[in-house]
């Protein structure tokens, strides 16, 4: 067999420049036995040979691939009339969703009347506080002052006990 | 796009979609779930199809970039290619040959397997597959000369490496 066609097929693949034809021509030269082959094809014989087999083991599992799901529009859906009642659980989860919030809602407005009752007390609270101790600054005034009051009468009281004093021991 | 055409263009092609994601992926069932991923998504973005040139390159980069974003994202461990060696048909010659023989596969299937990525595929995909450069240069979105230096770097490094089993048996 002439390999001097092949070696130079094979020379110009390493180099890539064969066309596709070539390089088919150079695997199906390769996919036989050659008993005789010179050492430039024996290098090139196992990787074609590892792209052969290679080849033969993905169609092997190409037939284990399964038949694609097709997008929806390849089997029309079929319109199915639903009972109104059929999502029942929905219809009570929104019922249960608005009861829970008016629920809320109530509970808080009576927190804000709550606080707002006890801001007043808290105010009526401070106003009579001050108004208590108004009361008591004005009745300590009052007193103060008619302490001092009595104080000048009592000097005199008191300059008329020393003169009886004085009187009495002298007679 | 209608559905007629969808399943005369696209899912004909579904098979090859499934081994470009095989063979990123490692792992048959990933690679299934991908090439479904693909289909749909491809179905998902129908208004870019009439602006399309190759719908099948468009196809396979919907589906490469798929199976990149799972390596991605979930810190993907690759199965071990060499796994994969055992699976290598063993009829018609002896042990003695067939063992030899399953070494010499299993040292080439290495070869390609440490490839760059973008090597391993523009090989995979042009002597595999038997694509143009063209149509590869549409699936990697890459220039067709980027895709021509890259075929003849990968096969230059796949060469020196196969020259090291023949010599020294490495």
């Amino acid at each position: 067999m002439d390999y001097n066609h092949i070696i130079a097929l094979l020379d110009r693949y390493w180099e890539g420049e064969t066309t596709l034809e070539e390089e088919a021509l150079l695997r199906r030269f390769f996919s036989e036995p050659h008993a005789d082959m010179p050492e430039p094809l024996q290098e090139a014989a196992p990787l074609f040979g590892f792209f052969r087999e290679e080849i033969e083991q993905e169609q092997a599992l190409e037939e284990r691939l399964p038949e694609p799901r097709l997008p929806a529009e390849a089997s029309p859906a079929r319109v199915v009339p639903l009972s109104p009642f059929r999502h029942w659980m929905k219809y009570a989860a929104v019922l249960l969703m608005a009861v829970g919030m008016g629920y809320a809602m109530k509970q808080h407005q009576r927190q804000e009347t709550k606080v707002h009752i006890a801001e007043i007390r808290q105010q009526k609270e401070e106003e009579e506080t001050r108004m208590a101790y108004l009361e008591t600054k004005k009745a300590l005034q009052l007193l103060a002052k008619n302490l001092n009051k009595g104080t000048e009468k009592m000097q005199k009281l008191a300059y008329f006990n020393e003169a009886t004093g004085l009187i009495t021991g002298t007679n | 796009m209608s559905l007629d055409l969808f399943l005369n263009q696209v899912v004909p092609v579904r098979q090859k979609l499934f081994r470009f994601a095989y063979r990123l992926l490692g792992n048959e069932e990933d690679a299934q779930d991908i090439t479904q991923d693909a289909l749909m998504k491809v179905w998902s973005q129908q208004e870019k199809m009439p602006e399309l040139q190759n719908m099948e390159a468009w196809c396979m980069r919907i589906t490469r970039n798929l199976a990149l974003d799972k390596i991605k994202s979930r810190k993907y461990r690759l199965a071990d290619e060499l796994d994969r060696a055992g699976e290598v048909p063993s009829a018609q010659h002896s042990p003695h040959t067939m063992a030899e023989k399953n070494d010499v596969m299993v040292k080439v299937r290495r070869i390609i397997h440490e490839l760059p990525e973008k090597y391993r595929t523009i090989i995979q995909l042009r002597d595999m597959d038997g694509y143009s450069y063209q149509e590869i240069a549409d699936i990697l979105e890459l220039d067709m000369n980027d895709v021509k230096v890259n075929l003849h770097r990968a096969r230059k490094a796949v060469r020196e490496k196969l020259q090291n089993i023949q010599v020294y048996g490495l």
